[in-house]
């Protein structure tokens, strides 16, 4: 029984020492009064003063000794066997010299004693899984991620007083000693470490910017550890999916660590999958750990735009005007401000104009534009007909590219039968058609074409109702480029109330189409300013104007948020075999909802291999939700939504034969099998020591490990608690209040 | 008032060849015009009561032609005027404001018109043709009671506007007046600009092509550099700052830096 000792006064052991030392001080000065007195007198007075002094510092701090009485109980053991990764360390040589085959070895070795005791067996990585010794030890796996010894082993406290763990030692937990301790067990420790020791090359850790934007550079930053070897140079692979993009060469020091820094720029947005390799060395212990995937989320940074304008014009300066206020864009723009056979009057020093920079732009810049628009600019005064179809090619690869209206372009521009007239969702009428057919002047209200509803280009509101009464309140267009039919399948978002085209459908206003990767807008009025100023002079929504050109340019650069499909994880990383939660909305190319259809999600990896699927359905606004396992083997992985009939564009654009399953949309997530817990595979048998050590148990090798019933499970169990104050009894107050007297009385009468 | 001045020989044959180029760029192909009506740019003159609001009747049509003639701008040749308060204001967001003597207060409907105008997204040039005469100060009155938040200030000398298609380096009219502009900034941009220098005594000429009024001090110099302002206000009203974008910076710096007539770069 162990115990310990206190005062029974405010502050303690402090308040005593000082009011000790006050009183020794008090009895020591007195006494110099008593010097006149024989020595006799002076001793018993000062024996006495001392023994009252004494018992009133007894009294006054009241010493107290408490004690625990208890009794120690038989208890339950409980075996706790890792089975994280990092316990497949050594199987590079072979089974049976991995760490779990040799746990297993242990394990067999006690089954018979375990059974015979009734002992319990647990299996743990982040935390405790019940088990049996009767289940054969092959079942056991080292497939768990994130090893945490004391989570594991607070999960076992209510079912165990001791418990017997058997682990290489690696953990990632915190402050795992203190919470053992605190769990009250007895641990004993079994230390599975290496046969040989550990050669290993892994990259320990990636630091990276988790958000990146397009065509800027991310930066990553990696941690490469080396065991076991000396010091030598790696090529460390950069890789996008399974393109290489970078390789850097990394000088390994003999048993440490280096780091290496590396930029990726990505070059669209969503979620980027970038993964780090090393080369699988001859004798490296741990493949898994030559690996580490990362997810970057991409956005938007400024949308660059190119604005090309034939002439200033109202609607050339509200565009600009909506461009240039828009913080996240960056506006080149080039307006015409004369024609060659305008009359300056003016020495050209005397004038602020500049070149037309067409080489530039169309040769050595176009591929840096998010978005090239074409406002009332008709190409061949500037002699571009050499650059048109780079135009075409751009957007092919997936620039986007808009056409604006105004008397200078579509058939008056003489795009027909260009590169660029190709490309458009509409077709030109011919060159040279008289401006009375080519050209309308006259004023119309717009209206939102037939399954162009859910189109975001024109949805000013999200109510259905309210939006067609949000495009009849705006001030009207006045005059429009006739084309001849959509083409390309293009879709007729808005279009004149009463004129038609060629095929007898009504005239388009406003187009929306791709070619190739790239989106294509063609609006067929100069006088979409009137949306703006106009229509706030007569008290409507100006700010349709605005809201019209900002989803018209985030539509342009493929901004995710209008895809007309889209899904979506709830988590970018998961571990083996986790649910990934699923959620999708679709819509077909033209935002008509998949109501109602049958899809299916498939999870594929890296070379597109199908590793999970299952089928779906939408429901009325084509929304989705569902689930699906993630891949027991770390990396990047695509889950992607397909729709099992093609669609009828899907048919006529790839044939009629061609039955094979549409992609809808796409999202991707890792599974980090290794990840951190391969990061340092050494084992460590301190920790295991340390915990054993500390809560009363037995550290143990495999080697010297002994019988279950060596491994003491009994628990100390308090009975009491014993408390004595022996200085609070009333007789001792009673015997100090007599020392007083009997001092007082014997000074009165040597003193006087 | 300032007298018109008899035409001279030298007048008609000016005004004969500019006529013939007139009709050259009427004879330009269909694309040189807008779709409808409404896309060619209007110098809309400003009607109002109580004061002479077309003191130099023919300036806002000469200033159309000499844009049509001088630039890519399509302009509406025989420009319209409009009150304050009518709502078609908002169809030509440039309006021309001129007068030459002090006018009475503008009415609650004019004012609430001038207010939306500028900021929704109007150019509003007030040319005062005599200046002195007390119509400036009527304009500034009105103007503060409209937009009271945001006084007339002076238009720096580098402001994009002496550069939006002619390197101007001060303003001129008829008369030479003050060094400098004034203005009313909404949001970062001249949306009032006000001119103590008649540009329209400037700009107008009668039938016979002759020019109405003599410059002062004179010269066909100062004439023609009232007529590059003009140009240049509009050209600002169309393009606000494109002339700031940075593609244009080296040319106008090299330019400024020639040694032509028109000073120091901005």
């Amino acid at each position: 029984m162990m115990g310990a000792f206190s005062f029974d006064v405010p502050g303690g052991l402090v308040t005593a020492i000082a009011l000790g030392l006050a009183l020794a001080a008090a009895v020591a000065l007195s006494l110099r009064a008593l010097a006149p007195l024989p020595r006799r007198r002076r001793v018993a007075l000062g024996v006495l003063r001392g023994l009252t002094a004494l018992g009133a510092f007894l009294v006054a701090t009241g010493p107290t000794w408490s004690a625990e009485r208890s009794d120690e109980e038989p208890g339950q053991l409980a075996v706790l066997l890792d089975v994280s990764r990092s316990m497949r360390v050594g199987s590079d040589r072979g089974p049976s010299h991995s760490r779990m085959e040799r746990a297993r070895g242990l394990l067999d070795r006690l089954r018979a004693d375990a059974l015979r005791d009734g002992v319990s067996l647990f299996t743990f990585g982040r935390t405790a899984h019940a088990s049996a010794f009767d289940v054969p030890s092959a079942r056991f796996v080292a497939i768990d991620d994130d090893t945490r010894i004391a989570d594991a082993v607070d999960a076992v406290a209510s079912d165990a007083t001791a418990v017997l763990v058997v682990s290489d030692g690696r953990d990632l937990g915190a402050s795992t000693l203190e919470r053992v301790e605190a769990s009250g067990l007895r641990v004993h420790t079994v230390f599975v470490g290496d046969e040989e020791p550990l050669v290993d090359d892994a990259i320990a850790r990636v630091d990276y910017d988790r958000v990146g934007f397009v065509r800027r550079a991310v930066r990553v930053r990696a941690e490469l550890r080396s065991y076991g070897q000396p010091a030598h140079v790696v090529a460390l692979g950069l890789y996008e999916g399974e393109r290489l993009i970078r390789e850097e060469r990394v000088e390994l020091p003999e048993d440490g660590s280096t780091h290496v820094e590396l930029e990726v720029t990505p070059s669209s947005t969503g979620r980027a999958l970038y993964r780090l390799a090393l080369p699988h060395m001859p004798r490296d212990a741990i493949r898994e750990n030559d690996e580490r995937a990362f997810l970057v989320r991409v956005q938007r940074d400024n949308l660059r735009a190119l604005l090309v304008a034939g002439r200033p014009s109202w609607d050339v300066r509200f565009l600009r005007s909506f461009l240039k206020r828009d913080p996240t864009t960056d506006l080149i723009s080039f307006f015409i401000l004369r024609n060659t056979s305008d009359m300056t009057m003016a020495d050209s020093d005397e004038l602020a104009l500049i070149p037309f920079p067409t080489s530039e732009l169309f040769n050595e810049h176009l591929g840096s534009f998010d978005v090239v628009l074409f406002q009332n600019f008709d190409y061949a005064p500037y002699e571009m007909d050499v650059y048109l179809p780079r135009i075409r090619e751009y957007v092919e690869r997936g620039g986007s590219f808009a056409m604006i209206g105004g008397p200078l372009t579509f058939s008056e521009g003489g795009y027909a039968e260009t590169p660029v007239g190709e490309l458009l969702p509409v077709e030109v009428l011919p060159a040279h058609t008289p401006a009375s057919r080519a050209l309308t002047t006259d004023e119309f209200a717009p209206r939102i074409a037939d399954g162009a509803r859910h189109h975001p280009l024109v949805e000013l509101s999200a109510d259905p109702r309210a939006n067609e009464l949000a495009w009849r309140a705006l001030a009207p267009l006045e005059g429009l480029n006739v084309v001849r039919r959509l083409q390309n399948h293009g879709q007729r978002l808005l279009e004149h109330p009463s004129r038609t085209d060629d095929d007898g459908e009504p005239l388009p206003v406003l187009a929306a189409g791709s070619f190739g990767r790239g989106r294509v807008l063609a609006l067929m009025t100069d006088t979409s300013w009137r949306w703006g100023m106009p229509t706030a002079g007569e008290g409507g929504d100006g700010g349709a104007y605005a809201r019209f050109w900002d989803v018209a340019l985030r539509w342009l650069a493929r901004d995710p948020l209008l895809d007309p499909a889209r899904l979506s994880t709830d988590r970018e990383r998961y571990g083996p075999g986790a649910l990934v939660r699923v959620e999708a909305t679709l819509r077909d190319g033209s935002y008509q909802p998949y109501a109602d259809e049958r899809v299916r999600l498939r999870v594929l990896d890296g070379r597109g291999r199908e590793l999970a699927a299952r089928d779906a359905r939408t429901d009325a606004g084509g929304r989705l939700e569902g689930t699906l396992e993630a891949p027991s083997e770390p990396g990047g992985y695509r889950i992607v939504v397909d729709r099992a009939e093609p669609s009828a564009t899907r048919r006529a654009a790839s044939g009629a034969a061609d039955a094979s399953p549409e992609h809808l949309a796409e999202d991707v997530f890792l599974v980090e099998l290794g990840g951190d817990e391969l990061a340092d595979p050494r084992p460590d048998g301190a920790l295991l020591r340390a915990l054993a050590e500390r809560t009363s148990g037995r550290f143990s090798t495999l080697a010297d490990v002994g019988p279950l019933s060596s491994f003491d499970a009994s628990r100390s169990r308090v009975r009491e608690i014993v408390r004595r104050r022996p200085f609070g009894e009333p007789i001792f107050v009673l015997g100090l209040v007599v020392l007083f007297g009997l001092e007082w009385i014997l000074r009165r009468r040597w003193v006087g | 008032m300032v007298p018109a001045v008899a035409p001279s020989p030298w007048l008609v044959r000016t005004a004969l060849t500019l006529s013939a180029a007139l009709a050259m760029t009427t004879i330009a192909p269909s694309w040189a015009h807008a779709i409808g009506s409404g896309g060619e740019l209007d110098v809309r003159l400003v009607r109002y009561a109580g004061g002479h609001d077309r003191p130099r009747d023919t300036a806002p049509r000469r200033l159309a032609w000499e844009l049509r003639k001088r630039t890519s701008v399509d302009t509406r040749l025989e420009p319209s005027d409009a009150r304050l308060d009518d709502p078609s204001i908002y169809l030509t967001p440039f309006l021309y404001w001129a007068g030459d003597e002090a006018f009475p207060a503008l009415s609650e409907a004019e004012i609430v018109g001038l207010r939306r105008f500028v900021t929704f997204g109007g150019t509003l040039l007030v040319d005062d043709a005599a200046p002195g005469g007390g119509f400036l100060g009527a304009v500034e009155r009105e103007l503060a009671r409209a937009l009271p938040d945001t006084p007339v200030e002076r238009l720096p000398s580098g402001h994009t506007l002496f550069r939006s298609y002619y390197l101007v380096d001060r303003p001129m009219g008829r008369v030479s007046g003050p060094d400098h502009l004034d203005a009313v900034m909404i949001d970062g941009r001249a949306a009032v600009i006000l001119s103590a220098h008649d540009l329209g005594g400037a700009w107008a000429r009668d039938v016979y092509g002759n020019w109405t009024y003599p410059v002062e001090p004179g010269g066909d110099v100062q004439r023609e550099q009232a007529i590059r302002l003009g140009v240049n206000v509009v050209l600002y009203a169309l393009c606000l700052d494109y002339k700031d974008d940075q593609v244009h910076a080296p040319f106008i710096m090299r330019r400024r830096g020639s040694g032509r007539a028109f000073g120091p770069g901005p």
